[in-house]
């Protein structure tokens, strides 16, 4: 454990971005909202800003990127392959708790399984991340209640929490390891720890001001989720408020899917294209030759929370596909992020009679 | 806002802070780069020789295009036309009208996909002078009764729709009136399922409840407005007997939506200005309504047209119209004409000029030469007539079914390439930024308008489209105070913005009006489409969440495309959506092909069963390109006048 005044904490950033691409939290100037994105002026990272806008996802598994192109010479008649995949050093500093859990769900789905994902994996491969515990809660978050935060348990190379005049930096990895010892970075006393417990405990207490309707009851709802006892008229009330924008799954720390497209950029040549999907399209599900298990709304809503919410899951993620970050919610113009899908659940098994 | 690296977009974010989309996007809006990241862009000029189109470098093709349409010049009020895409900015707008008005001398100039919304300005200015929204869509969540009438909301416009939702949610009142049981009605507090093209029916007998059980506000009335006799006098045409009858629905309903109207403080109606738009009356009576309730002009309150497309409003705005200049103002107008004059140094003709797809129809008035921008519907619903033009100019960011007719293409960026503003449905003007620098050397719009002028002989001298701003300003009165320095890290102004008025105007405001608002005039024609035993069905058309008009720009993304795609899959020459009784009766099952029949053609469908419409009623998407060209080009003036015309149809099986 080390530490690090306030003021000197951005010299991490910069060893950093020495040789990473360096991504971290600042206010957008236009828009005055928090974005995770590249920066380059160090000076405009801000540790204390909201819950940025969206998830660092997109550093790792972009919205839309090229992963190969190939090319039929005729002559030969051979075709080129030519996969593009991006290995650089990149660097998440500042990031989240529910953000990091998101990434180590993408993770388990990429690497994890039997097939390992190469463009996800270059992506990845040599990444430092630096996590930031929430010393207060922001008012939509629910990461209590999904075990994924205020405070990073694993997953970071270093992992910062504000303890007032200071920050302590827990090392995760050889790589944190190393880049303290090359800072030079001041030890901390073992009480420290004490600290850091005291100011993760004090975040978790102020949740019951801001998460108090759902908290108590997600557990609940996971467990009839997963089982399905209860009255699936709760899916049809949730299916008719869904517009169908994907925009959930989108701004979802922990969704994974994508979609592949092949296209034609030339006389013999072609590329493939990899694009962010969602469970909440049409077309998403529907099968070769027509068929579509999941053609009404409400069957493509509750395939989204089975993915977030249900034990069966969770043996794929090694624990909720839902990591609290309360986006879905914002973003929802039907009004049916993740905390009232949870509220109306608990409507219909607490209606009298079950 | 866009997930830029370098020069490659690889995504979008949405904007929380925005006061309007508060960080929701719809499902076009979450693909936008997939558009920008297409493959069909066009990449250099192209000129026709010897029937193929080759390419050319910007000077060849400008000067082509300039010498033919030099050819003209003399008699180009008739025969030369522009066509102006509503995906444009404002400064490239503006700029194609100048250059069609001051450089080549003709009025011919229009959008063509959307007659409806030109209905709804007219009706909007002449009630209120306000030649747009005249409500705000920030109001919403002020209003307590919310009435949508003829849109499906959540699927043709998510976030207003997603707007009205959460309205609801919080308490508002929330009524739908549509022939379809569309996901808006589904989430009302009552829907009203019409008969097709009864809307004017239903809405002036609301009217006449208000009246008969004395719930107008008659102190507004006195105070604030005028033509309110005249108005009286129409609705005295409309026999109660008959309503029930024409509408499909009891009259209880009705009035009782009538008195929760009335009894609202505040009030706000919503409807679509496009091809699933209403007719010019229909929409008189409902802004006729909201005046009887005193629903206009005050906070929470308004009669709120919805443009479909990007910059529809502000294609108007820039005098994108045979007879209109910038602002609304009429080139009939003396005045108006001497202030362009002096401004542009020229001598603008008094005459008005024709919409373009009159003079298409209309063989004996020969086009000429044409020049269009960005279009997609022109293109198929008078395709032979193109063709048959003699010069044809195609000007676009993509390939496009125009480009085949055309003798010169001229590519211009992608609207990311360029600095521009656009101006959205509650006319709020917002300042988009270049973020990359057009690619292959392609010239942004303004840059190549400006270029065409000089290489015909005009001296324009624009270094930026916030120079042209500046020309807008001045000719505009209700953008005269909208400049880039205050539209930069702005959310946008609503105009009219004006030097007493910098901050721009949300919602058209009765305190502020210079004069009493008026009762727009109405006819007293109570007609429902006619249904007779040969043609008992009556066919409506419109819009849903993948399909929007021809999905030219659709078409050319990923998951959109695929969505799309899913549909014709299933339906693979379109479809006609018909109630499970029609099916019964018709003994077809879902995906059974029939003949619909109309007396002015034919085609065949596969029948969608859905019990979103009415037994005797039929919808279609209006998206297939088969499906228009096939059967709607025999309905060429009923698509135009829009939703609230319908075609009486037979349908049998295969």
């Amino acid at each position: 454990m080390y530490r690090i005044s306030k003021d000197k904490v951005n010299d991490i950033a910069a060893a950093l971005a020495e040789e990473h691409t360096l991504y971290a939290p600042a206010l957008q100037r236009e828009t005055l909202q928090v974005m995770f994105t590249q920066i380059k002026d160090l000076a405009r990272i801000n540790l204390t800003a909201a819950l940025p806008l969206v998830p660092p996802k997109h550093v790792v598994f972009p919205q839309f990127g090229r992963t190969l192109s190939y090319a039929y010479d005729k002559a030969k008649q051979e075709v080129k392959f030519t996969p593009e995949t991006d290995n650089s050093p990149k660097a998440l500093f500042g990031v989240r708790a529910c953000d990091l859990t998101g990434i180590q769900c993408l993770d388990r789905f990429y690497l994890g399984q039997d097939f390992v994902d190469e463009v996800y994996r270059d992506h990845r491969k040599k990444m430092f991340i630096v996590a930031n515990t929430c010393v207060t809660p922001f008012r939509e978050c629910f990461c209590s209640c999904m075990d994924s935060g205020p405070s990073a348990r694993e997953g970071f190379d270093m992992n910062l929490t504000d303890l007032g005049n200071e920050y302590l930096i827990e090392i995760g990895s050889e790589k944190g390891e190393t880049l303290a010892k090359k800072l030079s970075l001041a030890s901390a006393p073992e009480s420290a720890k004490r600290d850091r417990e005291k100011a993760v405990d004090k975040s978790l207490s102020l949740f019951s001001k801001t998460a108090k309707d759902n908290k108590a009851w997600i557990s609940r709802v996971v467990n009839r989720v997963t089982t399905g006892l209860f009255d699936e008229k709760a899916w049809t009330y949730i299916g008719d408020q869904c517009l169908e924008c994907g925009a959930c799954s989108f701004v979802c720390p922990s969704c994974s899917c994508f979609n592949v497209v092949d296209s034609v950029t030339g006389k013999d040549s072609a590329e493939r294209t990899r694009t962010w999907d969602s469970c909440s399209f049409e077309g998403y599900s529907r099968m070769a030759g027509g068929h579509n298990p999941r053609k009404p709304v409400e069957d493509r809503r509750s395939k989204r929370c089975f993915c977030k919410l249900s034990y069966s899951q969770s043996k794929k993620y090694l624990r909720h596909g839902c990591v609290g970050c309360g986006r879905c919610a914002w973003v929802c113009p039907g009004d049916i992020g993740m905390p009232n899908v949870v509220t109306y659940i608990r409507r219909e098994i607490t209606k009298k009679g079950q | 806002m866009l997930d830029m690296r370098g020069n490659d977009v690889a995504g979008v974010f949405p904007v929380r802070n925005h006061p309007v989309s508060k960080g929701r996007l719809c499902v076009r809006g979450w693909h936008v780069h997939e558009l920008i990241n297409s493959n069909e862009r066009i990449k250099t000029p192209l000129i026709r020789k010897d029937g193929v189109l080759v390419p050319a470098t910007y000077e060849e093709a400008i000067a082509l295009l300039v010498e033919n349409l030099s050819r003209y010049k003399n008699d180009a009020a008739d025969n030369t036309g522009f066509l102006a895409s509503p995906r444009a900015s404002n400064e490239e707008n503006f700029l194609l009208m100048k250059l069609a008005r001051s450089v080549f001398n003709t009025s011919n100039i229009c959008l063509d996909s959307d007659p409806g919304h030109r209905n709804s300005i007219d009706v909007m200015h002449a009630g209120t002078g306000m030649a747009g929204m005249i409500g705000s869509l920030e109001d919403i969540a002020r209003a307590e009764y919310l009435l949508v009438l003829g849109s499906d909301i959540t699927k043709q416009n998510p976030i207003i729709g997603s707007e009205l939702h959460m309205a609801a949610r919080a308490g508002a009142k929330l009524v739908t009136i549509d022939t379809r049981n569309t996901q808006i009605a589904h989430l009302s507090d009552r829907f009203i399922q019409l008969k097709p093209g009864s809307y004017k029916v239903a809405l002036a007998y609301m009217a006449t409840v208000l009246l008969e059980e004395r719930r107008t506000d008659e102190d507004f009335i006195k105070r604030q407005t005028e033509g309110y006799d005249g108005f009286v006098g129409c609705l005295s045409f409309l026999k109660e007997s008959e309503v029930e009858e024409k509408t499909g629905i009891d009259l209880e309903s009705l009035k009782e939506t009538a008195r929760e109207l009335a009894r609202a403080k505040t009030a706000m109606a919503f409807f679509s200005s496009g091809i699933s738009g209403f007719d010019r009356d229909t929409i008189g009576y409902l802004f006729n309504l909201f005046m009887l309730a005193g629903k206009i002009g005050k906070e929470g309150c308004g009669v709120n047209p919805i443009t479909g497309i990007c910059n529809l409003q502000g294609s108007y705005d820039m005098g994108i119209a045979p007879d209109l200049l910038t602002g609304y103002q009429s080139i009939t107008d003396a005045a108006v004409r001497d202030k362009f004059n002096k401004e542009w140094n020229v001598r603008l003709s008094a005459r008005p000029g024709r919409p373009i797809d009159d003079l298409l129809m209309d063989r004996s008035r020969g086009l000429k030469a044409l020049v269009a921008v960005d279009h997609d519907e022109t293109v198929i619903r008078h395709h032979d007539e193109i063709d048959a033009i003699e010069f044809v100019a195609y000007i676009g960011t993509y390939h496009n079914p125009f480009a085949d007719l055309a003798d010169v293409v001229l590519p211009i960026a992608s609207y990311i390439e360029s600095d521009g503003t656009f101006t959205n449905t509650e006319r709020r003007v917002q300042l988009f930024r270049e973020k990359r620098k057009p690619l292959d050397g392609i010239m942004p719009g303004w840059e190549l308008y400006t270029a065409i002028a000089k290489a015909a002989g005009a001296s324009w001298t624009y270094t930026s489209p916030a120079d042209v701003m500046g020309e807008i300003a001045r000719l505009t009165p209700e953008y005269s105070d909208i400049r880039y320095d205050k539209l930069t890290d702005s959310f946008g102004i609503q105009w009219p913005c004006t030097a007493d008025n910098p901050g721009g105007t949300p919602r058209f405001s009765i305190e502020k009006a210079a004069k009493k608002i008026t009762f727009v005039p109405t006819d007293w024609s109570f007609m429902v489409p006619p249904v007779s035993e040969e043609y008992p069905v009556q066919l409506v058309i419109g819009e849903a969440q993948h399909f929007w008009h021809q999905n030219n720009l659709m078409k050319k993304t990923t998951i959109p495309l695929r969505e799309y795609n899913a549909t014709l899959l299933l339906y693979p020459q379109g479809y006609v959506a018909v109630s499970p009784e029609d099916a019964k009766r018709l003994t077809v099952r879902d995906r059974a092909n029939v003949k619909i029949i109309s007396p002015y053609g034919s085609m065949e469908a596969m029948v969608q069963i859905t019990d979103k419409v009415k037994p005797n009623t039929a919808y279609v998407a209006y998206f297939v390109d088969d499906m228009v060209t096939r059967f709607f080009l025999a309905h060429k003036s009923v698509m135009k006048r829009g939703e609230d015309e319908t075609v009486p149809l037979s349908i049998v099986k295969e």
